[in-house]
């Protein structure tokens, strides 16, 4: 296990350098962006062009500057500095963190909460009105897109837009530290938007799942047992419907704590996702380049944690 | 990206409340009939209380050596004090600010004198007084490559020893004199002094304490902007260091009151009413702008989007101010034929509809067609010709007049008065209504065009690069760094800005009286004669139709019931230091 | 009174295309202490029977009788049911690989099934999880008990479904194909198992299987299905000595025997089994049947006994002295 841990760990530094490399071979193919001509202005003289370049380091062969920047992020986890704001980018990605982990983290609690009773619900009254309306509403909540699903709560119910002002609305949020309060305030909304979806998809997914899992051998097994059937369901069916979720919802938090770029957006929480999107919209280098990193990061870890979680959940697995 | 680039993409992005103002056009619910908040300052304004800014839009630097955009000035004016600065209402003059009096510039053009206020003080941590000296050095820094201010190199790229700072070779700049506490003498290597003088509105001539700031600028990108000090009436939120925390890219700024200003008893006109401006980056523009526009205490600090608009205009008239900015154009590339033909150049100024690119821009909410290069506002405007302008033929109908473009193509030796000739190549901007209505426009007159749609970056890209060959750039634009004739014209129009990469004169326009004329103009100091000289160098650039003039911008600003906004007219952004709560 | 006496039980779903009858009729009964096996090919209903009689069969309409000791299973409320099933009645089915749950472990499945049914502490139940193993002959079941299944080979895995089966101490185990998943060596020991402990405990034991072999060697009685019927029951020595359904000859001819001359040639039954959806007429069998009469297509034939033999029925039109006659030759 420890070798297998090891040799994962091993392809995660991998996939980093080969992202970071193709990230940074992207930008410097890209036409119009240069950075100094971005900070020289309208009519730059060429010798403050160059000192731009050599102050950025922008005068060296691309390699050199990969390498340059790669020494940076391993010795002393410097990210480098934006070219829109100047300011450190891992810093700013580290101000943004919090808010990303807490709207995955809210977010994902909201959705499993949901999806698993509906989904089981749905798998056990199969073909009744709670599964047809379980479903139905599912089906609504995957194809709403999560933009106009953001704007339709804020319009119904955020305090200073909303027809039915209960929540906190946009342009809220505050930081855990601040105030725990005012933070599970502004983020309930949020949570709930992104969710949505998420649990829409976990909900089905569960069900067509479950019922798979309750034609099995097993189950037949587990009745002919005369085990009551509550307990078939939840002793011996729910466990393997749920396994395969476990990889998809391994990944779907690794994405997320990339940025989710549309609910950060429509109720402005300060998280990763805006911070890459205005990075590209920009042409800001270092900090797509970091933003790309620690999404590529999140989403390798998430996998290897899948993995692992995997082989904790499912003994054949572990010995294969 | 220069300034062309980099304000032609904040011109473009108003593109994107057109269209779908369209609806609410001419008159319909009384849009269109006035009764929209003035934005001027009124008597018995309400003292203290917090505003709040929401933007989309985080400031493009928080340094005011380097800030070049109108959302970053509205920050930029409320904390620091440049030389001069406009009152909000007024365009025409700016009045002393950190100076005590106007500059006094040489006959030759090529000193500059000016006098510093002598009871001025830096925010804490500095909280001194401010000499010359720190206007030297922010003057000075602007060069540092890593500071590399965008503007400093146009208007004081002339100054005896610039181009010695900007090589990094040192860290003096000879041609800014300080011969006491009070006195600044800059000396130029050409006649640009007058013009150099007005550019001293721009806040790189706000002062840098030079021993504060000295470790920031060495670093090989200044973090001065985080650690800055202020003059203004606000300062960003900073701690004993001086370390501007208030200050979050992309989240926040929070302006708090200056404890080293002491308003009028330093010559400051600014009443400074409310107490704090919470600053929200990142908003999403139509949920901010509904949360304005219900909410209470907030202003919008950028771009409404068309909904918003449309919503404010109708049913909240008082909550919504426009105000002028800059210009839109077509250009046609002098250099190539048969655009070196002035009479083809008039038959396409005649031919194009101006009303249907109003109509696409979103109606006359949207600004006004444009007769002229200089827009409301910017001195010279009304010896162009204001709104009128100077009755060109090829400009006098804005639907565009088919017998007078077929007049001067016959002129230019096409009998039967439509144009026969290779194909053209034009470029417009995707999504733009605009671009279409003048791809049409020109085909009538039998134009071969290859048409390309490209983004706003590769469309800027290609009509700024003369070796690209494009004949016809439908979506043109200019905004003024400051409120005079030379920072409108001279960039888009004079030869000598012409260059084979980023050059800002897409018309290629290099017509030895107009470029002369430009020159003396420049030289003007008496704000009339400069203005009358200006408006006639905008006369000469449209009767050339090097490029057809078509649309000058009102930007909509939007604010809460409660809020007493006033605009800031020269940056067609709300002047926070003269908003206030009701 | 036998042990379970099945009467006219009926099995159908309802499907898109119509009512597919799984089960059309069938009556049986198995004594205490004696093996019944039901044979037939795949698809003739000797599964659904058994399901049905265990209340497993999902989503089907069942009719008839199915007495476990005079009581009628099939009319028990769900509840009751749960109760009969692995305490009185208990299976074993085909695949012991997924029909043990793949995440628990041994142990816990055959204690669980003690669970169910006995008021027993955690540890108890294990214990007897324990002595289970070891009964059904799984060496060091103290250490296999904390096996997961996938760890372990198909005979033991087959162990184990029948520890779990025997935990309550049935007094009807129906064993639905057994063996089949099985290579024949593991058959051999499987089903000697199965004989030893029918023998000890003297439990009815159901024998589901497709394969004749099977059958003679552990059965007592013997019921052939074909479409969803029965059409020859007898005692095993008898069936096998005087088959008297065709389709029972195609059967013992497409067997393997040990005892037969090798150079004899295996013989299948010609065609396939019918659909279940739309049953031939009249004699099921008619159309694969090699002595098929016209009357055959019309007449449904009754199970009635042999002449001669009360304990011995068979569903055939043909008279008995053309039965003979036609078995004389190729079976013998």
């Amino acid at each position: 296990m420890a070798g297998y841990v090891a040799r994962r760990l091993l392809w995660v530094v991998a996939l980093l350098l080969a992202v970071s490399a193709i990230t940074f071979l992207i930008f410097y193919t890209l036409p119009s962006a240069d950075p100094a001509a971005i900070r020289a202005g309208r009519q730059p003289t060429p010798e403050l062009l160059a000192q731009i370049r050599q102050n950025l380091g922008l005068d060296e062969p691309v390699y050199v500057q990969y390498w340059r920047y790669m020494k940076g992020v391993v010795l002393h986890f410097d990210l480098g500095f934006s070219y829109a704001s100047d300011a450190p980018v891992r810093d700013q990605i580290l101000d943004r963190l919090p808010a990303t982990i807490s709207l995955t983290a809210g977010a994902v609690v909201v959705w499993l909460a949901l999806a698993l009773p509906v989904g089981l619900i749905s798998a056990l009254r199969r073909r009744r009105w709670q599964d047809r309306l379980a479903m139905g509403a599912a089906l609504v909540a995957i194809s709403a897109p999560v933009y106009w699903l953001g704007l339709v709560a804020l319009y119904l119910f955020s305090k200073d837009l909303g027809r039915f002002p209960i929540f906190e609305g946009a342009n809220t949020y505050r930081p855990l530290t601040d105030d725990p309060a005012a933070w599970a305030a502004s983020l309930l909304m949020p949570w709930f938007v992104l969710a949505a979806s998420f649990a829409a998809f976990y909900a089905r997914l569960l069900r067509a799942n479950l019922l798979e899992v309750m034609s099995e051998d097993y189950i037949r097994t587990a009745r002919a047992k005369g085990v009551p059937e509550r307990r078939v369901v939840l002793g011996h069916g729910l466990r393997p419907a749920i396994t395969p979720l476990v990889t998809i919802l391994g990944l779907d938090i690794g994405i997320l704590l990339g940025g989710a770029i549309l609910v950060e957006s429509v109720f402005n929480v300060p998280g990763i996702g805006r911070l890459a999107y205005d990075a590209i919209r920009q042409a800001d280098l270092p900090m797509i380049q970091g933003t790309v990193l620690f999404g590529a990061f999140f989403i390798v870890v998430a996998n290897l944690l899948v993995d692992l979680a995997y082989a904790w959940v499912d003994p054949r697995v572990r010995t294969a | 990206m220069n300034r062309m680039l980099a304000r032609t993409l904040v011109v473009l992005g108003f593109a994107v409340f057109a269209g779908a103002i369209a609806a609410c056009g001419d008159g319909e619910d009384g849009a269109d009939s006035g009764g929209f908040a003035s934005g001027e300052p009124v008597e018995g304004q309400k003292k203290g209380g917090t505003l709040k800014v929401t933007s989309n839009a985080d400031v493009d630097s928080i340094d005011p050596g380097q800030a070049y955009f109108q959302v970053t000035y509205q920050a930029t004016y409320a904390t620091q004090r440049p030389l001069y600065s406009y009152r909000p209402g007024n365009t025409d003059e700016p009045v002393p600010d950190l100076a005590s009096a106007h500059p006094v510039v040489s006959p030759d053009g090529k000193t500059v004198t000016v006098k510093v206020r002598p009871n001025v003080r830096f925010s804490p941590p500095v909280d001194r007084a401010v000499t010359s000296r720190d206007v030297k050095y922010a003057l000075t820094r602007g060069f540092f490559p890593s500071v590399a201010n965008q503007y400093v190199g146009t208007y004081f790229g002339d100054l005896e020893g610039a181009q010695a700072v900007s090589e990094g070779k040192t860290r003096d700049l000879a041609g800014l004199q300080t011969p006491d506490d009070r006195t600044l003498v800059m000396r130029f290597s050409t006649p640009i002094g007058p013009t150099a003088a007005r550019a001293l509105v721009l806040p790189a001539s706000a002062p840098v304490p030079e021993e504060y700031a000295r470790a920031f600028d060495a670093k090989k990108k200044s973090d001065y902007g985080f650690n800055q000090v202020a003059t203004g009436p606000y300062m960003i939120r900073s701690d004993a260091k001086g370390k501007a925390v208030g200050y979050v890219p992309g989240r926040k700024i929070e302006l708090v009151r200056n404890p080293s200003w002491n308003g009028s008893a330093s010559g400051d006109y600014r009443p400074a009413y409310v107490d704090r401006v919470d600053w929200t980056i990142g908003a999403n523009p139509t949920v901010a702008g509904r949360q304005v526009i219900n909410g209470s205490g907030m202003v919008s600090g950028d771009t409404v989007p068309a909904p918003i608009v449309k919503l404010a205009a109708t049913r909240h008239k008082a909550q919504i101010a426009f105000s002028p900015l800059g210009n839109r154009y077509i250009t046609l590339n002098t250099a190539l034929a048969p655009f070196d033909d002035p009479d083809v150049r008039k038959a396409v100024a005649a031919v194009v509809d101006r009303n249907a690119l109003q109509l696409a821009r979103g109606g006359r909410l949207t600004g006004k067609i444009a007769t002229h290069f200089l827009p409301p506002g910017i001195p010279g405007f009304e010896d162009a010709g204001g709104l009128e302008g100077k009755g060109h033929d090829f400009l006098a109908k804005p639907a565009g007049d088919a017998e007078v473009a077929a007049g001067y193509l016959r002129k230019a030796g096409f009998a039967d008065g439509r144009f026969k000739g290779a194909r053209i190549s034009m470029v417009g901007t995707r999504d733009d209504r605009g671009s279409q209505i003048v791809l049409e426009n020109v085909r009538k007159l039998g134009f071969d065009v290859n048409f390309r749609n490209l983004s706003q970056e590769a469309m800027l890209a290609a009509c700024a690069t003369p070796s690209s060959k494009v004949h016809v750039c439908a979506n043109g634009g200019w905004l003024p760094d400051f409120n005079d004739g030379y920072a409108m014209l001279f960039g888009p129009f004079s030869g000598k800005t012409i260059s084979p990469e980023q050059s800002p004169n897409w018309s290629q326009l290099d017509d030895p009286r107009i470029n002369a004329k430009m020159d003396a103009a420049a030289r003007l100091t008496n704000p009339a004669q400069r203005a009358k000289a200006w408006g006639e160098v905008d006369d000469m650039v449209t009767a050339t139709a090097a490029a057809v003039p078509t649309y000058w911008d009102d930007v909509p600003l939007v604010q809460s019931k409660d809020v007493q906004g006033v605009v800031a007219r020269w940056n067609a952004a709300w002047d926070l230091s003269f908003s206030s709560l009701k | 009174m036998a042990l379970l006496e099945v009467e006219g039980l009926r099995v159908s779903f309802p499907t898109e295309d119509g009512v597919l009858e799984a089960v059309g009729g069938v009556s049986f009964s198995v004594e205490a202490g004696r093996v019944l096996g039901i044979v037939g090919e795949s698809g003739s209903g000797k599964s659904v029977t058994a399901l049905s009689v265990m209340g497993l069969a999902r989503g089907a309409q069942v009719s008839g009788q199915a007495r476990l000791d005079g009581r009628d299973l099939l009319t028990l409320a769900p509840d009751e049911m749960r109760r009969v099933r692995g305490r009185d009645v208990a299976m074993v089915f085909q695949d012991p690989l997924s029909s043990l749950h793949p995440l628990h472990r041994v142990g816990r499945q055959v204690a669980e099934a003690v669970r169910v049914h006995q008021d027993v502490t955690r540890a108890a139940a294990r214990a007897r999880a324990v002595e289970l193993l070891g009964e059904v002959g799984i060496p060091e079941p103290a250490r296999r008990v904390d096996a997961w299944p996938h760890e372990l080979s198909g005979g033991m895995r087959q162990r184990v479904m029948i520890a779990m089966a025997l935990a309550n101490e049935p007094r009807l185990l129906i064993a639905d194909e057994p063996t089949t998943a099985l290579d024949v060596t593991v058959q051999a020991q499987i089903l000697e198992l199965l004989e030893r402990l029918r023998a000890e405990r003297g439990m009815g034991v159901v024998l589901i299987t497709h394969d004749l072999g099977v059958v003679a060697q552990v059965a007592d009685d013997v019921a052939v299905m074909y479409a969803g019927q029965i059409v020859e029951r007898a005692p095993a020595a008898t069936l096998f000595a005087a088959p008297e359904h065709p389709y029972t000859w195609g059967l013992l001819r497409s067997v393997p025997r040990l005892d037969a001359p090798r150079e004899r040639e295996l013989v299948p039954i010609q065609g396939r089994p019918p659909s279940l959806l739309h049953p031939p007429g009249g004699c099921r069998f008619h159309p694969r049947c090699p002595h098929v009469r016209e009357r055959h297509r019309h007449v449904e034939p009754p199970l009635e006994p042999v002449a001669g033999d009360p304990r011995h029925s068979v569903a055939c039109l043909l008279d008995a002295p053309t039965r003979r006659e036609l078995r004389q030759g190729p079976v013998a």
